[in-house]
Order: structure tokens, then C-alpha cells, then sequence
């Protein structure tokens, strides 16, 4: 900041004005890294959620109010864009920075460096893809998975298109190399003691994601190229006459499966470090939590091809099979976390809520998921407002569910400060209202007849009452941001520092072993880890027959200066 | 899980259960497809009520009492493999009447009464009529185009009681054809012939049905709709003779 040749004092000054923004944009501290993914998502959250809201609005009655249909175009493609790769799956990496090292015993990632240019790379790429907005012909507008040969040169010629393309090579790169740290960090930075059966279920979790993000984002890299040399250079890879349509298709799923469980396992991880913290009680059946994660993961990557029983071109039976199977890991994650809850004692803080609607959410979008398997009920409601409603119960009650449960949780964590209970419950209560009223009668849409993706239908197609139902709930789910912002300014300024390590009193993993928020390194000492819960064994030793030991004195700084 | 078996074993007729919101369906594939979704959302439910009120079991009886521990239950290998185990039998019967199901959909036969070509593209659809299902043989024997832009959709006329063949085909992008009251969608790829069947319930003789395109396609995909309008066999019949000549002379209607 300071220009050069100026003579400058040894010990930078503490409180100047804009060190402390400069300390958070040069950062190589995992937490801070992590706080900028979550808040730089949440961000884009928030704009994809104004562009649902005006969706919405405009589909509240028939006829055209407010949009065009090169706007309502725009808006259905970025507000899927945005939420699938510049909200959730950035979350995901900034849950894991906040997190993993700490729940293994870390003091930082592997690749802090790294790290932090990952973070640009989604950032900037992010903007390049949004900033088509600003372009004469708007952002892109052919949908999120971008079917050929409607996004050709011919078909869309705008520089929208091209922005959409680059900036998502750019920032899935970023996605790529998180991965990679993640990967490194969690094979070989864990402490002493902390076996991979000793790994909290989160970082599980962030490992099998990880290992999906390498074997899926570099097949949408290449595609994304592809279509891009397609587009400006004279490639010929999508012509029609060679079956182009079908393998752009191919190609995209097969990253866009296991896309969509790589937005959902990490935060299937969150709810289930959840659980345990309020029912006071192990996590149920902890190996077969993981084994059932990683039969998710294997089988994520064999299903792609459900998103194309209506192209009349893939074989049924094997995908609508492995489609199918999926239903049987979850089913016992399902059943482990209610075995969680079970006899347990439960304590309805915040957190628990967001669990429990998850919980409540995701069951019914795992039931339409089963239907969907089927290629005979698919054939009817594929690309209908039945599969949107589908997969805003699997993805919301997902991401948005578990990432509000883990602001909740871990906020003390982060900032040292607990947010607000009541104001928490209020949010909480809101988003479920609005949440479910937006987006249940949407099944019932699809079901009668109504296609996604149109701005407009008929006075005479029946679909008014119900859209206008769905509105309403979606204008409540908006309003239940505003109790989280009231919330999160008011523990900003109010709110007590936690002065503990577990301010829940319950917590096992690593995290919990450790001050709110952690210092640089993260541990001043390091608990004995000797079961898969060792803040757990540390705090209560008299309910796990682990009789307190003597702490293994490790050093916070470990031969780096904080 | 056998209740559903049962019904679907007994082939209850849809009259007995619910439709779960599925629009009535006018063909034979339709009536298979409704059964279905009827048993299979029946198992769905039978399922999501037992685990919403394993949950709800959990908040109400679990509740708090004290400010002490729960039992430090960690596992239970037995109730474990159950849970594993039951849902595979589950899936198993889904498959079973999923897979008996789309082999019978997707069946096509030697030689269907009627045979239309379905051309979708940006943003109407033309619908020929051809001459045989055979495409080494098959002539346009009669077509209709819609004009939606101007507020004229275009409307498929066809003999209720018989064996119509669709073969879907696009010059420009992908698009897809559906008619709700068939509960079944194709997708027109350009490219591509994809084709499939259906065997029209005599009785719907009279009635005009919506259709539309659910493949975004472009700016105006919502515009984008056609009418299915069922005819007695005669009438078909009459109105095809009259197509033909109308097509013969140039003038597509």
C-alpha cells in the first residue's frame, strides 16, 4: 500500500485505514479464505435470489407485466447458474476451509497459496459470467445446461453467451484446485491419533466431494472449450449431423450428476455434525454413515444419464436402475440420523431446526427423486414445473437448510460471537413457511401441464390460482432474510464474546477442542485423539469411559511465526 | 410397499385410487403409465409417512427433560443391516414394474393405422401426415403448420380407437413434444428421428387436447403450444381425403 522508496518502519502500523480489507483480500489463513467463499456466495445468493423473486412476480398472473422474454430468459439461466456454481458449490469449498483443518487437527491446508488464488479464480470468474448483464445483448440466456445447438454462434451470437462460457472455465479451474488442497490436506495434514475412522463425518464428507470435483469439473472444462471453439473458432464438434446434440448432453451431465452431489454431500456432513450436538449423543451407525457416503459418491457417477430418458437415446434400464439404488444409501443416512436423534435429548437451539428441516424438506425431494428414476412417470413430468419443484426440495432443503444450520452452529466458531436465538427461530419459521408454500404446489403444476422455463401462460390452462399461491410463498421466503441480516448486524455490535471453547457443551469433533474463533495456527494444544470424538472424550470423560489425559502440549506456531 | 404391489399384481382399475393430479389419459400407454405413478406414489407415501413420523416421533418424545447426557449409543449392527436391506427389496420391485413398463411403452408396431411426422421448430410445429411408417417408402401425404405468433396454433387431428406412430424430427434445435393427456413427452432432436406409439382410446372421440413444447428452445418456447384433436374414424377419414387434395394443390391449411 505504501509506494516505494519510502522509508518504512519494520512493524507495520496496527489500525491503518483499509489494513484490515488488505489483510483479508492477501490472506493465506484457511478461516479468512473460508469466510470469503461463504460470504462471496451468500452474496450471489442473494442476487439469484432477487432474480427468482422477479420470475415470480412475473408469473404471479398470465400475461407479460414486467419482463420480456429475452429478460425472463436471461434471468431462469443465471439464477441456475448462479446458484449451482457460484453459490452452492463455493459454499461448499468455504464450509470445508472454515472447517476441516480444524476438525482434523491442522493448522492450516495444504496449499494456503493456493488456496487463496482459488478463491480469485471463483471470484473473478463469477464476474465474467454475471457481468453479461452489462453487455448489449445480456447475459446468456439458453439455460444453465446450455443444450446444443441452441448455443451455437447461430442460435445465440451475443458476447453473453461467450462471458458465460469463459467465466465458468475460470471459475470451475478454482473448484478444480480447492479440490486439490482439500484432497492433500485431509490425506496427509491430520494430527496425531486421527485416523481416516476417526475423521469427523464433514470431513468424509469434503474428501469423497473433492474427489467428485476431479473426476466432474474437468469434463465441463473441456466441454465448456469445446463449445467455445465451436462458437468463435469453427470447431465441429457439436454439428448436428454427427450427433453433437446428444454429446453435448453426455458430456454435460456427466458432470452435472455428480455436480449435484457435490452441493449436497458436504452439507448432508453439516447436518450430521448437527445431530449429534443436540441429542447429546454419538452419531448412529458413524461407519455406515461413511460407507453409505461413499456408495453416494461411486454411484453419483453411473446416473448422469437419467437427465435424458425424454432424448430417447440412452439405456433405461441401466440408468434407471443405478437411479434407483441411489435410494439405498440414503435411505440409511436417513435412518442413522434419525437413530441420532433417537433417545436422545434433544435441545431445539437454532441449529437443530435447520437439521430437522432439512430433514422434513429433503425426504419429500428423495421421494419425487424415486419417482423421477422411473422413465415412464420421467417421460411426463421431465422439464416440467414437477422436476423444479423436485429439485428445489433436494437442493434448497439442502444447501440452504444446512447452510443456515452451519451459520448457526459454527458461527461462534468463526466469530466468537453466538447469533441470536430468537431472531434465528424467527427466520427459521419464515423460510420453511415461504419455502414450502413456494414451492409444494409447484409439483402440482408440472403434474396438470405447466413446461419450465416459459414467462407466460394462458388464463385458460388452469395454472393461475397455484402460481399465484407459489409467488406469495416465494415473497415470504424472501422476507425471511431480513430477521438473518437484522441478526447477524445485531451479534456484530451486541453480541458477548463466547469465552469458551464449545459453546454448545456438547460438541466432539476438533473444533470444539479450541478457542472461538481459533488463533492463526489453530491449536495451542492438542487434545489426545483416540476415538472419532475428541473434543467430546476431552470435556466429558466421565460419559466415555476415556478418563481425562494428560493434554499433548503441541506448539501453536510449529516453527512458523503466526 | 404391499399395498402398492397388490394393487398394481391386481391391476386395480383407476377408478379405485386417486390420480394423484395426473390429467385423464386417452391412450392405452397412458392408462399404463397412470397405474404407475399410482402405485409408485402410494409406496412414496406409505415410506415418507413412516419416516416423517419417525422424525416427528423423535421431536415430540425425545425433547429435553434435564440438563444431563442421552445414553452414548453409538451403534446397532442388526437394526443396521435391516435398514440396508429392506430398501434394496424396495427398489427391486420399483425396477421390476418400471423396466415391464417402458418395454411395453416404447414398443412399436409392424403397421400402425396412422403415421405422422412431427417437425418442431423455432418456435410452431408442422405436423405431416405420411403415407406408410416405412421410411424407404413413406410420401407427405398431407401437413399442417401453425402460426403462433399469430395466435393460431396448429392442430393434430386423429382417428380415436387406433395405432398412431410419431416420428419427431427438428431442422433447428431441440425441442420436445408433449401432449398431457398422453402422460408421456419425446424429445425432437435435431439430427435425430426418435419415433414412439400410441394406441388411442376409442371413446375420446370429439375432445381437443393442449400440446406443447417443455425443451427451452429459445425466445419464444412459450409460445409454443398445439391442439390434439380426437375424431371418430369416419370423420378422420373424410377430413384426411380433403388434406390430401388440399396439400396436392400447394395449399397447406
Amino acid at each position: 500500500m505504501t509506494a516505494a522508496g519510502i522509508a518504512q518502519p519494520l512493524v507495520r502500523p496496527q489500525k491503518r485505514r483499509g489494513s484490515s480489507l488488505v489483510n483479508w483480500m492477501t490472506t493465506t489463513d484457511h478461516k479468512l479464505i473460508g469466510q470469503l467463499y461463504l460470504a462471496t456466495s451468500f452474496l450471489f445468493f442473494l442476487l439469484a435470489g432477487v432474480m427468482a423473486l422477479l420470475m415470480r412476480a412475473e408469473l404471479a398472473r398470465p400475461g407479460l407485466q414486467f419482463l420480456t422474454n429475452e429478460q425472463y430468459n436471461q434471468l431462469f439461466t443465471m439464477h441456475g447458474t448462479i446458484m449451482l456454481l457460484l453459490f452452492a458449490t463455493p459454499l461448499f469449498i468455504g464450509f470445508a476451509n472454515v472447517i476441516v483443518p480444524l476438525q482434523i487437527g491442522a493448522p492450516d491446508v495444504a496449499f494456503p497459496r493456493l488456496n487463496i488464488f482459488s478463491f480469485y479464480l471463483f471470484l473473478f470468474g463469477g464476474l465474467i459470467t454475471v457481468g453479461g448483464f452489462l453487455t448489449p445483448g445480456g447475459a446468456a440466456d439458453f439455460g444453465w445446461y446450455a443444450y446444443t445447438p441452441l448455443t451455437n454462434a447461430a442460435h445465440s451470437p451475443g458476447v453473453g453467451g461467450d462471458m458465460w462460457i469463459m467465466g465458468l472455465v475460470i471459475s470451475g479451474l478454482g473448484t478444480i484446485l480447492a479440490g486439490v488442497n482439500f484432497i492433500t490436506t485431509i490425506m496427509v495434514m491430520r494430527a496425531p491419533g486421527m485416523t481416516m475412522f476417526r475423521m469427523p463425518v464433514f470431513t468424509w464428507n469434503i474428501l469423497l466431494t473433492s474427489m467428485l470435483v476431479l473426476l466432474a469439473f474437468p469434463v465441463l472444462a473441456a466441454a465448456l472449450l469445446c463449445l467455445e471453439a465451436e462458437r468463435k473458432l469453427g470447431a465441429q464438434i457439436f454439428t448436428t449431423a454427427n450427433g453433437g446434440p446428444i454429446l453435448w448432453q453426455h458430456l454435460f451431465w456427466f458432470f452435472g450428476h455428480p455436480e449435484v452431489y457435490i452441493v449436497a454431500i458436504p452439507f448432508f456432513g453439516i447436518i450430521t455434525e448437527i445431530l449429534p450436538v443436540f441429542a447429546r449423543k454419538p452419531v448412529f451407525g458413524y461407519k455406515g454413515l461413511v460407507f453409505a457416503t461413499i456408495s453416494i459418491s461411486g454411484l453419483s457417477m453411473t446416473v448422469w444419464a437419467h437427465h435424458m430418458f425424454s432424448t430417447g437415446a440412452v439405456l433405461l434400464p441401466f440408468f434407471s436402475f443405478m437411479t434407483f439404488l441411489i435410494a439405498v444409501p440414503t435411505g440409511v443416512k436417513f435412518f442413522n440420523w434419525i437413530g441420532t436423534l433417537w433417545r436422545g435429548q434433544l435441545s431445539f437451539d437454532t441449529p437443530l431446526l435447520w437439521a430437522l428441516g432439512f430433514l422434513v424438506t429433503f425426504l419429500f425431494g428423495g421421494l419425487t427423486g424415486i419417482i423421477l428414476a422411473s422413465p415412464p412417470l420421467d417421460w411426463h413430468v421431465t422439464d416440467t414445473y414437477f422436476v423444479v419443484a423436485h429439485f428445489h426440495y433436494v437442493l434448497f432443503g439442502t444447501v440452504v437448510f444446512a447452510m443456515f444450520g452451519g451459520f448457526y452452529f459454527w458461527w461462534p466458531k468463526m466469530t466468537g460471537k453466538m447469533l441470536d436465538e430468537r431472531l434465528g427461530k424467527v427466520h427459521f419459521w419464515t423460510l420453511f413457511i415461504g419455502f414450502h408454500t413456494t414451492f409444494l404446489v409447484q409439483h402440482w403444476l408440472g403434474v396438470i401441464g405447466m413446461p419450465r422455463r416459459i414467462p407466460d401462460y394462458l388464463p385458460s390452462d388452469g395454472f393461475t390460482t397455484l402460481n399465484t399461491v407459489s409467488t406469495i410463498g416465494a415473497f415470504i421466503l424472501g422476507l425471511s432474510m431480513f430477521p438473518f441480516f437484522f441478526n447477524v448486524w445485531k451479534t456484530w455490535r451486541h453480541a458477548p464474546l463466547v469465552g469458551v471453547d464449545d459453546p454448545w457443551g456438547w460438541g466432539a469433533s476438533l473444533e470444539w477442542a479450541t478457542s472461538c474463533p481459533p488463533p492463526r495456527h489453530n491449536f495451542v494444544r492438542m487434545p489426545r485423539i483416540r476415538s472419532e470424538r475428541p473434543a467430546f472424550d476431552l470435556h466429558h470423560p466421565e460419559l466415555t469411559g476415556r478418563a481425562r489425559t494428560p493434554v499433548a502440549a503441541v506448539s501453536a506456531a510449529d516453527g512458523e511465526s503466526a | 410397499m404391499t399395498v402398492a404391489t397388490l394393487m398394481l399384481v391386481a391391476g386395480c382399475s383407476k377408478d379405485d385410487v386417486p390420480r394423484f393430479a395426473m390429467p385423464t389419459p386417452i391412450t392405452a400407454e397412458g392408462q399404463r403409465i397412470l397405474q404407475l405413478w399410482q402405485g409408485s406414489w402410494i409406496a412414496a407415501l406409505f415410506v415418507g409417512c413412516l419416516v416423517w413420523g419417525l422424525i416427528i416421533w423423535c421431536v415430540i418424545a425425545y425433547r429435553k427433560r434435564d440438563e444431563s447426557a442421552a445414553p452414548q449409543l453409538a451403534f446397532n449392527l442388526p437394526i443396521e443391516i435391516l435398514y440396508t436391506i429392506v430398501p434394496v427389496i424396495f427398489v427391486g420391485v420399483l425396477f421390476y414394474f418400471t423396466a415391464r413398463d417402458e418395454n411395453a411403452i416404447d414398443k412399436l408396431s409392424p403397421n400402425p393405422d396412422v403415421t405422422v411426422e412431427v417437425v418442431g421448430f423455432q418456435w410452431d410445429w408442422q405436423f405431416n401426415y405420411l403415407s406408410s411408417a416405412n421410411d424407404a417408402s413413406a410420401v407427405t401425404v398431407a401437413s399442417i403448420t401453425g402460426d403462433n405468433a399469430h395466435g393460431s396454433p396448429a392442430t393434430l387431428e386423429l382417428p380415436a380407437g387406433k395405432t398412431v406412430r410419431f416420428k419427431l424430427v427438428s431442422p433447428d434445435v431441440i425441442h420436445a413434444f408433449w401432449v398431457p393427456a398422453f402422460l408421456f413427452k419425446r424429445d425432437v432432436i435435431p439430427g435425430r428421428t426418435n419415433e414412439f406409439e400410441v394406441h388411442i382410446d376409442a371413446d375420446k372421440a370429439g375432445n381437443t387436447y393442449e400440446g406443447r413444447c417443455t425443451e427451452f428452445c429459445g425466445l419464444n418456447h412459450d409460445q409454443m403450444i398445439f391442439h390434439v384433436k380426437l375424431v371418430t374414424p369416419a370423420t378422420y377419414n373424410a377430413d384426411l381425403a380433403k388434406m390430401e387434395l388440399a396439400f396436392k394443390s400447394g395449399s397447406s391449411t
